[in-house]
């Protein structure tokens, strides 16, 4: 498939690249995913997330947004397209990919006998930063809303917003160029939700480049540069999120949901 | 809704590939028992046979009663190569003599000991062992398992009562394990007669038994590990705990139980005990020596055949107060003996008794027949065996003193002989208890196994009344 | 990198609650298990000084060397702590007499039947079921528990090897198991010389070397463990089939291939040898007593006709060459049946030691199997034991035979002596055997000592199965590489 037709129409979010340079950080280059048994989980998906800038990806159970994370991370291959970070090809040479990722899962476990301090010390330490002292550990768990005296305690009795907090502070702590997260604000009550998003928003000012999958429209929409829209490995739609300003994300994620798509091409694929 | 939660568990187990692996394990165990248990029982009969056979062959062509070797065999038990308790401990084989103790030697591990490296695999280590896991692996989340789920609420959002929801939960689980279990043990049980192992009635009752005992252990680890399940909040826990409650009820607590008795119980050995009656033995031996002289210096004449029948008379005199004296004595220090080993056993025994295993192993062997009483039986049968072998020397004049008689005489010199006829030797025939004797000595075992169960059941139904199913 | 995984597989292991309980437990059974041993060991040091002084003394108190009768016993061996092997199966003592053949009776399990009911726990027994069963309980969700977890795809989204992942996961579970195992170990150890218990340097060397073959089993469960763990999405679908394996390694497949051996190749009955020995003995003594009598009847053929008093005369005169000759073809009757015994026992041996072979060949395929052979091999209690002693009584029985029948034929020499002072002294002769109350004198009594196993020979006969244990494990390890390269995180 040609640049030309590619399904997505992505001219706009390029412009919005905030600080820093233009270059994609994240860049997903005609990504298919085709399984044994022959389903079809991602299918020519093409997008890019410039430094300091956030991309949203909605869309339903199923639609290929996790997939498309396991790629970034090298956990799945692709049939097809590559997944780049920083220009290096996840699939060809993942380790040095990843020195250029930050991951946050879904559900984020941690070691249940290690305290959030310990946690914390382990995964910097694997992402190449030995040089950290408690302090900081104290000073970054303090900054994702942890109070001081869960630090020391054991992950086994956190709850779930305590333990995604932890999740984004071991993501900081890497300090890397990109960072995933999928679906980072799942199970969070709205003021937690809040916390998250602002944090969010001072690592993209701080430059990183960050893909973020959700179910969340309204926080995509606040938060976003950049939505796209995920349907059964398709990416049915890709808008800069002041294009959107003024419309009803609600019912266009429906309408995409439902089978619309931006492209011609699409539409004999979905049909 | 007893009868929807029962059936729910029901399927609930009975359609995992769980359940489908374990089933199998087992009852490829189970089946693999009863088909080598026979073979064996094969086996332990040829063997006995050839063993009897040998024995009258080997006194063919002996001309003199008096020098024959007799021997007597313990025959193979049939339940012995399912329950083998200490079937393969004690000594089967017992030289016969007109007088003295008797002694079973060349038990079946002495004689070949590669059969004691590993032992053998029989129907009662399957129940006692294999068994048990699995009630474990089903029983261990029977409750914190459905909290852990989500499944214990959303039950509780309807009107539920606490104890139906309990009983429905253990009878489910028992009813689902159990009843498949019954196939392979029926099956098993029908390759009995059909690969030679005679079982009459007295057998199948017996055995029927065994496997009502073995049923019930079932239970007790089933009840067990739900109750466990009542006391902790995670699965995990509950596991690791019951991992460790086997681990102890079956291999550690029996063994050291024996052993701990041993220490605490002073039995004198064996040894000491033969070297008492040896001791005494001797002396009565210096005795009648003295007395022989002293008769012969008392009584000498010239007439060597005359003498020698005085002799002959004096001797079976003195040979008869000897027996008597040292039958005495024997009995006394084998009652002491006895005695204290009894003590002995008693606290091993209840000791072991903590873990429902022991129970289980105890209440099988009294069943098979293969417990300990086996030897003592054997002892008295053969003993009983020893009087008429006895009287049948006397009768042929066989009977001579415990010394043998060694002169510097001119030997007695006649005509060959013809040899003796083996045929006028009686048979030893054993007859093990009738199995109302056996049953009743294992009803205690029964009743520990039950108050086991009883007990884990109520602590069950106390703990959930109060649990938490949130 | 690598230490920093396996610091955190250390610290993940040795901080969780699931450990401090299993840990305890095992370090428990470990010492209760040496405690057990020694005051076995002890007690059967107790037994065996009773039965040995009993046999002195009733040497000491023998009037007469004719047929004197004597009883050798197996000497307990400190390795029978941690190994008690066939040790209690097996006969204690064999009589030693000249017309007896040599045979181990009266095991201690046949003496008194109640420690047979439920049999003996030995370091050996520890390791070989417990510590299995504690290496499997930790290491099965080792990869799969990661997986679900979750703390897999985190980790691997930083810039690591499956490889170094793997290997990290390996060392720091297996010194997170091991070394803390080591503490009762060594706590055993400690006990074993706070009692007193006489440990040579060879049975030190022989303990170390049991330890070692225990570390290495235990190693091979850790590394199946990985293995199942890294081949299943699931770890209570590993636990499961682990806990099978472990069934059918640790239970099933020892017992099984020794009943198939026994199945398969045929050895004849005890009971059948003895027979045949006993028949043999039987025509022999019968040839004897006909070839004597015979002898007998020529001897005193010429004195067919004689009056009481000439045929006393003669009698006296010719009984000398006549029980000479006896004697002499009594001591070639003896030699016959000898031969005749062996050549018996050689066959039955040969019979039993190839059902053996085929039985602990095929129970080798199981690591718990060759485990416990090995330890046995070490502790000196393994199945060729009875053999052993046997064959060590036998040549003591020929020594002490010999010594019996030159010191009766010195006191029927000095008998005679007395006789003939007596007849000369006009005593009446006096028929009855023995030759006085006076005690005879046994100072210079050959002693039964058993010689051990020459190191060398344990540990070539050890060999085999360290390197069948080798085997399994670095085939596991392979095995869970191979699978951790191609395991799906997600």
């Amino acid at each position: 498939m040609s640049n030309e037709s590619a399904s997505v129409d992505n001219t706009q979010s390029n412009s919005n690249s905030g600080n820093g340079s233009s270059a994609p950080r994240l860049e997903a280059f005609n990504l298919s995913k085709r399984y044994e048994d022959g389903v079809l989980a991602l299918n020519n998906v093409s997008f890019q997330v410039a430094p300091g800038e956030i991309y949203a990806m909605l869309g339903g159970n199923g639609a290929g947004k996790t997939t498309t994370i396991n790629v970034f991370l090298n956990f799945i291959e692709p049939s097809e397209g590559e997944a780049r970070i920083d220009g290096i090809v996840a699939h060809k040479e993942p380790l040095k990919a990843k020195e250029h990722i930050a991951y946050v899962s879904e559900n984020v476990m941690l070691y249940p006998n290690f305290t959030a301090i310990q946690n914390l010390d382990f995964f910097a330490k694997l992402g190449g930063h030995t040089g950290y002292t408690k302090d900081d550990y104290r000073d970054v768990l303090l900054r994702v809303g942890l109070q001081e005296v869960a630090h020391n305690k054991r992950l086994k009795g956190f709850s779930k917003g305590m333990r995604q907090k932890c999740g984004i502070a071991i993501a900081i702590l890497k300090d890397a160029p990109a960072i995933l997260l999928d679906e980072p604000t799942s199970g969070l009550d709205p003021s937690a939700g809040l916390e998250f998003i602002r944090l969010l928003g001072d690592l993209r000012s701080e430059g990183k480049a960050i893909l973020m999958s959700t179910h969340d429209i309204f926080r995509a929409k606040e938060i976003a540069n950049t939505i796209g829209i995920m349907n059964q490995g398709v990416l049915v739609m890709e808008r800069a999120a002041k294009d959107l300003e003024g419309e009803n994300l609600e019912d266009l994620y429906v309408q995409y949901m439902a089978g619309h798509t931006d492209s011609e091409q699409d539409v004999e694929i979905i049909s | 809704m007893f009868k929807i939660i029962l059936d729910k568990e029901l399927r609930e187990i009975i359609g995992t590939t769980k359940f489908a692996v374990t089933f199998g394990v087992c009852a490829v165990l189970i089946l693999l028992a009863f088909y080598v248990g026979a073979r064996n029982y094969q086996i332990s009969v040829q063997e006995y046979d050839a063993s009897v056979t040998e024995n009258m062959r080997q006194m063919e062509g002996v001309t003199d009663w008096a020098n024959i070797d007799h021997r007597i065999f313990l025959p193979p038990q049939p339940l012995a190569a399912l329950v083998s308790g200490v079937s393969n401990d004690i000594g089967r084989t017992v030289n016969m003599d007109v007088r003295g103790e008797l002694r079973p030697e060349g038990s079946r591990f002495a004689e070949d000991p590669i059969f004691a490296v590993f032992r053998f695999l029989d129907l009662e280590f399957i129940f006692a062992i294999v068994l048990s896991l699995f009630a474990i692996l089903f029983g261990y989340d029977a409750i914190n398992g459905e909290k852990e789920r989500g499944t214990l609420s959303l039950s509780f959002a309807n009107s539920v009562p606490r104890d139906k929801y309990i009983l429905g939960k253990i009878i489910g689980s028992f009813l689902a394990l159990i009843i498949p279990l019954m196939i392979p043990i029926l099956i098993g049980c029908l390759m009995l007669p059909l690969l030679g192992v005679p079982m009459n009635a007295d057998s199948w009752l017996r055995l029927a038994m065994v496997i009502l005992t073995g049923t019930m252990y079932f239970a007790v680890f089933l009840t067990l590990s739900v109750f466990i399940s009542t006391l902790t909040q995670r699965s995990s826990t509950s596991f690791l705990v019951l991992v460790v409650a086997w681990v102890f009820a079956v291999l550690i607590i029996p063994r050291s139980s024996v052993l701990a008795a041993g220490r605490m119980v002073d039995v004198p050995s064996v040894d000491e005990v033969d070297f008492e009656k040896g001791k005494y033995s001797a002396q009565l031996f210096d005795e009648r020596m003295n007395a022989m002289q002293a008769w012969t210096q008392a009584n000498y004449q010239s007439d060597h055949r005359l003498m020698m029948e005085g002799m002959q008379a004096f001797r079976s005199e003195q040979q008869a107060l000897v027996d008597e004296k040292m039958g005495i004595f024997v009995e006394q220090l084998n009652q002491e003996r006895d005695n204290k080993a009894d003590l002995r056993t008693g606290v091993a025994l209840s000791l072991a008794r903590i873990s429902p295993t022991a129970s289980f192993s105890l209440a099988a062997s009294d069943l098979a027949f293969t417990s300990m009483d086996l030897r003592a039986s054997f002892v008295d049968a053969a003993s009983a065996y020893q009087q008429e072998f006895a009287d049948f020397m006397r009768s042929k004049n066989a009977d001579f003193g415990g010394d043998v008689f060694v002169g510097h005489g001119a030997p007695v010199v006649v005509e060959e002989p013809d040899p003796i006829d083996t045929r006028e030797l009686p048979l030893f025939a054993y007859e093990p208890p009738p199995a109302s004797e056996a049953i009743n000595e294992s009803l205690p075992d029964l009743g520990l196994l039950f108050m086991f169960n009883a007990f884990f059941f109520a602590g069950a139904f106390v703990r959930f009344n109060r649990y938490d199913v949130r | 990198m690598l230490g920093v995984l396996i610091e955190k597989e250390l610290k993940s292991i040795l901080q969780s609650p699931k450990f401090v309980a299993t840990f305890g437990v095992c370090s428990l059974l470990i010492l209760l298990s040496v405690f057990i041993g020694i005051n076995e060991y002890r007690a059967s040091v107790a037994q065996y000084e009773t039965a040995t002084n009993w046999v002195d003394q009733q040497i000491a108190e023998a009037t007469t060397f004719e047929n004197l009768p004597t009883r050798v016993y197996r000497q307990p061996s400190p390795m029978q702590i941690f190994v008690s092997g066939v040790n209690y199966d097996i006969g204690r003592l064999s009589q030693i007499s000249i017309e007896q053949d040599v045979k181990l009776e009266q095991s201690a399990y046949s003496d008194d039947p109640i420690f047979a009911v439920f049999r003996y726990i030995d370091f050996t027994f520890i390791v070989q079921v417990v510590l299995s069963l504690f290496a499997i309980v930790f290491t099965y969700d080792a990869i799969n528990g990661e997986r679900e977890s979750g703390t897999l795809k985190l980790v691997l989204s930083n810039p690591i090897a499956r490889g170094q992942y793997l290997l990290a996961k390996l060392v720091g579970s297996w010194l997170g198991l091991t070394i803390p195992l080591l503490i009762p170990i060594l706590i055993g150890l400690l006990l074993v010389i706070a009692f007193g218990v006489p440990m040579t340097e060879t049975d030190w060397l022989k303990l170390v070397t049991l330890i070692g073959v225990s570390v290495l089993y235990f190693t091979f469960f850790i590394a199946l463990s990985l293995l199942v763990s890294a081949l299943t999405r699931q770890s209570a679908v590993s636990f499961l089939f682990l806990l099978v394996v472990w069934i059918t390694l640790v239970l099933i497949v020892p017992r099984g291939a020794v009943m198939a051996a026994g199945q398969l190749v045929e050895v004849p009955t005890v009971a059948e040898i003895e027979s045949q020995k006993d028949r043999y003995r039987a025509d022999a003594q019968g040839d004897l007593r006909a070839t004597s009598n015979l002898r007998f009847q020529e001897m005193m053929a010429p004195a067919q006709g004689f009056g009481e008093a000439e045929r006393r005369a003669f009698y006296t005169a010719n009984i000398d060459l006549y029980t000479e000759e006896t004697n002499r073809l009594r001591a070639e009757m003896e030699v016959v049946i000898e031969q005749n015994n062996r050549r018996v026992n050689e066959n039955l041996r040969n019979a039993k030691a190839e059902q053996e072979r085929l039985a602990f060949l095929l129970s080798r395929v199981s690591p718990a199997s060759a485990f416990k052979l090995t330890a046995m091999n070490l502790g000196g209690t393994n199945t060729s034991m009875k053999n052993r002693y046997e064959d060590q009584m036998l040549a003591y029985r020929e020594t002490y035979n010999s010594y019996i029948e030159t010191r009766w034929q010195q006191e029927q020499e000095e008998q005679e002596q007395l006789l003939a002072s007596q007849r000369a002294g006009g005593g009446r002769n006096v028929n009855v055997a023995g030759s006085g109350n006076q005690a005879i004198d046994t100072s210079d009594m050959p002693r039964f000592v058993a010689s051990e196993e020459s190191i060398v020979e344990v540990f070539l006969a050890s060999i085999l199965d360290f390197g069948l244990l080798t085997i399994f494990t670095l085939i596991a390890f392979a095995g869970a590489f191979f699978a951790f390269v191609r395991y799906d995180v997600r």
